[in-house]
Parts: C-alpha cells; sequence; structure tokens
C-alpha cells in the first residue's frame, strides 16, 4: 500500500504547474474563449513541444507509456486553472481509441495527434440522453453512411473524426477527414466555452479501410474511453474543487463588512471547511480509481463510478456554496469563480451524470473489487 | 503507487483473522451476533483475550511493553477489529491515559501503571468533561489544591466531572484539574490520577435517550491525592490532553467497523424493492470508500515518514457522520416496525413484536449514535480546527 506520488510524478505536477500559473492567466484565457479555435494555439504547440501530447501513446506509436497517474496530475493542474487546449478529445478519447485497437493505420493517425498537426474528434453521441451509446442509428448501407452525431468536442477544429456506425448491424468504429461530400459540421459553444459539433452524414461513402474495429473490439474501445475520459475529467473537477475553496478563503479573507474581514464569521468557516473535506474526499477516490485503472484491475469499472458520482455531486455543490461566499461578486462574468460553476455542469453531464454512475455503481458486481 | 499491502502485511493480516477465528471468545460473538448488550466481565473477556495475545499495546512502542508494530500493521489491525464486528476497546487506558504515562510519566508511574493497562487489570475511565466545561474545556473548574499534611504532600481535589463513560465499571479516572487560576485558562491545568476508591468521589449515572446507562457524573469532595500521582509538570496538563487528541488516529473514523454495517445494510435493502433507499444506501457505500482511502493516505503519508496535521479532523468528522447514516438508514429499511422499543435492554418478555428480527434493536442503536458527532472534540470543533490549521481563517 502506497498512496504517495514517486518523484518523476512531482516533477512532471511542478512541470505542468509552472506552465499554468506563467501563461494560464485569466484574463488573457478570456480572449481566447472568445476566438473561433477557442484555446491558444501557441499553447497547444508547446504541449506538443513538452511531450504532453505523447505522454500516453505506447513506445511502439512514439508515446511514453504513461498511465492513468499521470494523466490524472496533468487534468488536475488543468482543472484549477480552466485550461482550454482540446487535450481531452484529441488525447483521451481519440488517442486512447486508437492506440488501443488493431487498426493498421493507426500510426499516421497517432503520429499526427503527437505532433500537434492534426485533430481527431470522436462522434459518439446520438439523440438518446440515457448514456447508453451503443444503441445508435448512424449506419453504413451499401458503403453509404446517414445519421447525426451530437456534442462533438472539438469537432470545429478536427482534421479527422472517429465515428460509431452500425455496418451489417454490427456496432463499428471508424474514421473519416473532416471535408468528406455529404458531411455537413453545424458549430456550437457549450456552457464552459468548449466548440462542439453536430455532424450530419448525407451518403458518406465509406471504404473497407476506414474501419478502425468492429464488434466487441469496438464496443470495448468505445467504452474503454469513456471511462478513461470519466476519469480524467474527475481529476479536472478536483482541482476545479481545489480552485474554488482555495479562491473562496481568499476572497473571504479580503473582504470586509461590518468592520472586519468576513472570513471571521465562523457560519463561513465551516461551509469553507465542508468544501476543503468534500475536496479531500474526492481525491480519495480518485486514487483509489487511478490506481485501479494503472493496475488495470477489475475493480476498475466500479471506482470510477463511485468517483464520478461524487465529483457531479460534490463539485457543483461547491462551486455553488463558492459563488454564495463571493456575494455578487460570484455571479459577474469577469471573475472566475461562476466560470467554475459552469464547468462543473459540464463535468457532471458528460461521460455519465452523477446519476448514471450511481446505478452502475450499484449494478456492477460487487465482487468484481 | 501500489494498492495492495505487500506480503508481509498479509501475512500479518491473516494472523489477525487466525487469532479473530481461534481465540476471540464465542459467547461475545454470540452475544453481539444476537444483538444483545455486553455485561462488564463480558468486556473485560475481551480484553484479556487480546492482553493474553500480547496485542493489547498495538499502538505502543515495544520499550513499554507494547507490539511496535507498524502503522500498516496498527491500520489493518483495527480494520480486521471491525470487520469482524468486536466490540471497540475501552480506550481510555490503552489509547489515552498509557501513551500520556509513557510519554510524560516518570519512572516509578512507568513501573506502576502500565503493566495493568496492558493486562487490562485496571479499568480506566476520563475526567475531562465538566458541567460546564464541554467543547471550550480548557475552561474547566475542578480545583487541586496542594496542601501538605505530616510532611507528606497532596492534591486535595474539588469539583465535578460529567458524561463520564463507564465510571461505574472504573478503578481508576484520569483528570485535567485546575492547580492555578491566576494566568492564562490552559496554563493553569495539571493531569492527575486518581484512585476511584478515594473516599470523596461519587458516581452517579446519567441515563440517555437510548435507555442506556453508559455515562456518568462524577463528584469529587475534599479527595485526597498523594502527589505522586501528578503527571509531569504542575501546570502542564492542556500539553499532554493536546497530545492525546492527537496520538489516535486511525480509530476514529471506524471504516471495518461501518463496512461492516454497510454489508449488513445491504442484505437487507436488497430485499425490499425500495429504489430510493438502495439509492442512499450506494452513495454512503461511496462515502465509505471515500473515507477509506483518506485514511489509507494519512497511513501512507505516516509509513513515509511524514506527520500529516488536520487529516485526523477529516477522519473524526466523516467516520462520526457514516456511523450516524447508518444507523438512519436501518431505521428507514424497519419502517413503522422500528416504533416498538425494548431499549439496550432488550424487549421486556421474551415475545419480541412483529416484523423482520433486524428491527429490534435499530432504534437503540440510532440514537446510541447520537453521541459521536458530540464526543472527542464535537465536529463543529474539528471544523474550528482545519479553519484554522488548513483553511487559516
Amino acid at each position: 500500500m502506497d498512496l504517495k506520488y514517486s518523484d518523476e510524478q512531482i516533477l512532471l505536477r511542478e512541470q505542468i504547474q509552472k506552465f499554468c500559473i506563467s501563461d494560464y492567466d485569466f484574463y488573457d484565457r478570456e480572449k481566447h474563449v472568445h476566438s473561433d479555435l477557442g484555446y491558444d494555439q501557441n499553447k497547444w504547440k508547446l504541449f506538443a513541444d513538452q511531450g504532453w501530447l505523447a505522454m500516453p501513446f505506447s513506445e511502439e506509436e512514439g508515446g511514453f507509456n504513461f498511465g492513468a497517474i499521470e494523466l490524472c496530475i496533468m487534468f488536475e493542474e488543468f482543472g484549477k486553472h480552466l485550461v482550454l487546449e482540446p487535450y481531452l478529445s484529441n488525447i483521451v478519447l481519440s488517442g486512447f481509441i486508437l492506440d488501443q485497437s488493431s487498426y493498421s493505420m493507426k500510426s499516421n493517425y497517432i503520429s499526427g495527434l503527437i505532433s500537434g498537426n492534426s485533430q481527431i474528434s470522436l462522434a459518439y453521441v446520438e439523440e438518446s440522453r440515457t448514456y447508453d451509446h451503443l444503441s445508435i442509428l448512424t449506419s453504413v448501407e451499401n458503403n453509404k453512411l446517414n445519421g447525426t452525431k451530437n456534442l462533438v468536442l472539438n469537432g470545429s477544429n478536427a482534421d479527422n473524426f472517429l465515428v460509431t456506425v452500425m455496418i451489417d448491424d454490427e456496432f463499428s468504429l471508424i474514421v473519416m477527414k473532416n471535408d468528406e461530400d455529404g458531411l455537413s459540421i453545424n458549430n456550437f459553444k457549450t456552457v464552459d466555452d468548449k466548440n462542439i459539433s453536430q455532424l450530419s452524414f448525407d451518403n458518406v461513402t465509406i471504404n473497407p479501410d476506414q474501419i478502425i474495429a468492429k464488434g466487441d473490439e469496438a464496443k470495448k474501445l468505445l467504452q474503454d474511453a469513456l471511462y478513461y475520459a470519466a476519469l480524467c475529467i474527475s481529476a479536472e473537477a478536483i482541482g476545479c474543487m481545489t480552485a474554488c475553496y482555495e479562491k473562496t478563503v481568499e476572497y473571504t479573507k479580503g473582504r470586509e463588512q461590518f468592520g472586519q474581514p468576513i472570513s471571521n464569521f465562523q457560519v463561513l468557516q465551516h461551509r469553507m471547511v465542508d468544501m476543503f473535506i468534500d475536496t479531500e474526499l474526492c481525491k480519495s477516490l480518485l486514487f483509489k480509481a487511478m490506481l485501479d485503472m494503472h493496475e488495470n484491475n477489475n475493480s476498475k469499472y466500479r471506482s470510477i463510478s463511485a468517483l464520478k458520482h461524487h465529483v457531479g455531486v460534490l463539485g457543483k455543490k461547491i462551486a455553488e456554496e463558492s459563488v454564495q461566499l463571493h456575494g455578487g461578486m460570484g455571479v459577474s462574468e469577469e471573475m472566475s469563480i461562476g466560470h467554475y460553476l459552469k464547468k462543473f455542469i459540464v463535468i457532471d453531464s458528460q461521460f455519465g451524470n452523477s446519476k448514471y454512475h450511481l446505478t452502475q455503481f450499484k449494478n456492477i458486481d460487487e465482487r468484481s473489487k | 503507487m501500489e494498492l495492495s499491502f505487500t506480503t508481509k502485511d498479509l501475512e500479518f493480516r491473516d494472523e489477525v483473522r487466525d487469532f479473530l477465528a481461534n481465540e476471540y471468545p464465542s459467547h461475545i460473538k454470540e452475544k453481539l451476533e444476537k444483538g444483545d448488550m455486553l455485561s462488564k466481565q463480558d468486556l473485560i473477556d475481551w480484553h484479556k483475550s487480546v492482553s493474553n495475545k500480547g496485542w493489547m499495546g498495538y499502538n505502543w512502542p515495544k520499550e513499554y511493553g507494547g507490539t511496535g508494530w507498524s502503522p500498516a500493521q496498527i491500520y489493518i489491525f483495527q480494520n480486521e477489529l471491525g470487520l469482524a464486528g468486536c466490540p471497540p476497546f475501552i480506550p481510555f487506558g490503552v489509547s489515552m491515559v498509557g501513551p500520556v504515562i509513557y510519554s510524560f510519566g516518570n519512572e516509578e508511574q512507568k513501573q506502576r501503571f502500565l503493566p495493568d493497562i496492558l493486562n487490562f487489570n485496571t479499568w480506566w475511565c476520563q475526567g475531562y468533561s465538566e458541567p460546564g466545561s464541554g467543547s471550550d474545556l480548557a475552561s474547566l473548574k475542578t480545583k487541586a489544591e496542594l496542601v501538605n499534611e505530616n510532611g507528606k504532600e497532596y492534591y486535595i481535589v474539588n469539583g465535578a466531572k460529567t458524561w463520564t463513560t463507564l465510571a461505574q465499571h472504573a478503578d481508576w479516572i484520569f483528570c485535567l484539574v485546575r492547580t492555578d487560576s491566576s494566568g492564562k485558562k490552559q496554563e493553569g491545568i495539571s493531569f492527575l490520577l486518581i484512585d476511584m476508591k478515594t473516599p470523596g468521589i461519587e458516581v452517579k449515572p446519567i441515563i440517555t435517550i437510548d435507555g442506556d446507562h453508559e455515562v456518568n457524573s462524577v463528584f469529587f469532595s475534599d479527595v485526597k491525592v498523594p502527589v505522586e500521582n501528578l503527571i509531569g509538570e504542575e501546570g502542564k496538563g492542556w500539553t499532554y490532553a493536546k497530545f492525546l487528541l492527537a496520538h489516535e488516529r486511525f480509530g476514529i473514523a471506524s471504516v471495518g467497523a461501518s463496512k461492516r454495517q454497510l454489508m449488513r445494510l445491504k442484505e437487507i435493502v436488497n430485499d425490499l424493492d425500495d429504489e430510493s433507499l438502495t439509492d442512499k444506501v450506494s452513495q454512503l457505500e461511496i462515502d465509505v470508500m471515500a473515507l477509506e482511502f483518506t485514511e489509507l493516505r494519512l497511513l501512507s503519508e505516516l509509513e513515509g515518514g511524514g506527520n500529516p496535521g488536520a487529516e485526523s479532523s477529516i477522519l473524526k468528522i466523516k467516520g462520526t457522520e457514516i456511523q450516524q447514516r447508518l444507523t438512519q438508514l436501518f431505521v428507514e429499511a424497519a419502517g413503522e416496525f422500528a416504533v416498538p422499543y425494548g431499549g439496550p435492554e432488550g424487549f421486556m418478555s421474551n415475545v419480541k413484536p412483529n416484523g423482520p428480527e433486524y428491527t429490534n434493536e435499530v432504534l437503540s442503536k440510532y440514537l446510541n449514535m447520537r453521541k459521536v458527532t458530540i464526543y472527542g472534540g464535537s465536529n463543529e470543533i474539528q471544523k474550528n480546527i482545519i479553519s484554522k490549521y488548513v483553511l487559516g481563517v
């Protein structure tokens, strides 16, 4: 039993912290939020130069073969500063699927991701709001793809898409370019200022060499990628929670009312302590989940569901408390605190909300512990 | 990082399990399974079985007769006891006064008191709270005045202690007493050991809302205590009391015992076809998992030679909240069959009321467990500690 980070992991955290603190000023971030890209191209290049985009890929693909612990360290730091760069969509979702697949042409795509020169988004959400992403309508018949995909993360910046489709009644994953005939893309912003897209396929021609995986392999690739993403944004959530209580403590120390800092009031102190405790509890669940993932234990799905449920419920609670304790300033767009609240709304809804993961936790056989 | 314990630690765990399977007194096991109360003798038998194994000093260094176990071994030991449903140790000797004596007492005091604590020959109780001093413990008023009688020095103790757990069974009480009221309130406090048989001590029961006699008032009128019973220096009692509060970190969370209760609750709830209740139980199960890993994070830090701070306050707050929520959910699961009440002693006749077997004891446990968020530094005091030492406000 050892729940301490190694020296290398501590070094990685310090490296990312250094970047976030020196290069992630909130007001500078605001400029990029409202650009078409939605993030800073120079920073994305820096991510590539630092080797961060190569982190989780296997060594034969030119990666560092880092596991869940390193990714969680990275996402926790991203969360503290509301980092915008599209790491989740490219490296975690698409990267994981490609890296784990037996697709013969995957190296071309992975090298583009690692260099930062090309971007790939995963299109897997349809109409249903039940998080059952294996029951889909999008299908390929006579080599023609028809259907619609929603909420495609970073879709407007993607050169390629990984798409879940039915081929001959078999669940499959395919890859396609963003400029295929018959593909139309509508772009939106999410409440946390990210780009998402809706893809419509109207008789898009699909060739057999675009098929990444079929049947059980495809299902497992998608399921595992979504759990991996759930783990990463839970780590991000914990970074957000940490920022929320730290910013709130700082604010209440400086804000004077009735002739004294409002942090002197016990009723506020105890609410901030609750925020701190809830953050620590979620952090403990993160240790369990990321180690289960790292060690590839059978209990990993159950641990991730436990974690995702708790960050969903407690993250929003902490952010709401933070807004309340900031008073009127809490609801002003120019302060960062309200942006954390919006972030938590997205985190809870993505990759299974708290209700969904509670059900998963309940239903996954406990013997898988 | 590594999730599993080392092979050596797992072997140790098996040794503890062997002990529990073979040497844990069966009459106690049977009583607890039936939900019956344990007598004084039962509790003595339980502690003696641990003493005989040489494990009573599970959290003590070897030089004082303890096991000298690593933090991981202490954790595993406590966790296994909880999972097996053993009664919690009476903490006042082994976890409270014992460590104070071996840390601050003189050689004569160590010789005199420590062996009897390890063999459970003396039953200790704790004289901290007073009628006017609860969370504000340092305001205590029980007075100890140094007098000289025929060349021999004594403290004359006057005052009252309250909420004294199982004082009716105790041979000795360790007390915080005021030896000086001139300076800061923390500075005039001393740590005194008092034989419960000394003339002038009166123990009166306090019956709690579950109907049980667990706590007492203890009155002192002109109680004569030899000066040899003072631990450490006069006026340093507050320092020793704070040391004592920090000493026991793992026990407070009661993760093992809560996991056992949770398993029982899940068995019951699974048969009820009540989705809102199973949701609550699952949420609680995740909270227990979070608490378990908070404790393991603390363990990792201790094993690495670190000296963590406010974590014990988190463990106290969440551990006790979870213990209470478990009892609440048992009551909810019992529905209206929770209402017939036999109190801790059981029902007056041998005929138990209708309803499932598990419903008989749910309310006495619910009522009894209200204490856990109040004692040991109330949860509000724990939040003050975190606020001051972690958040810095």
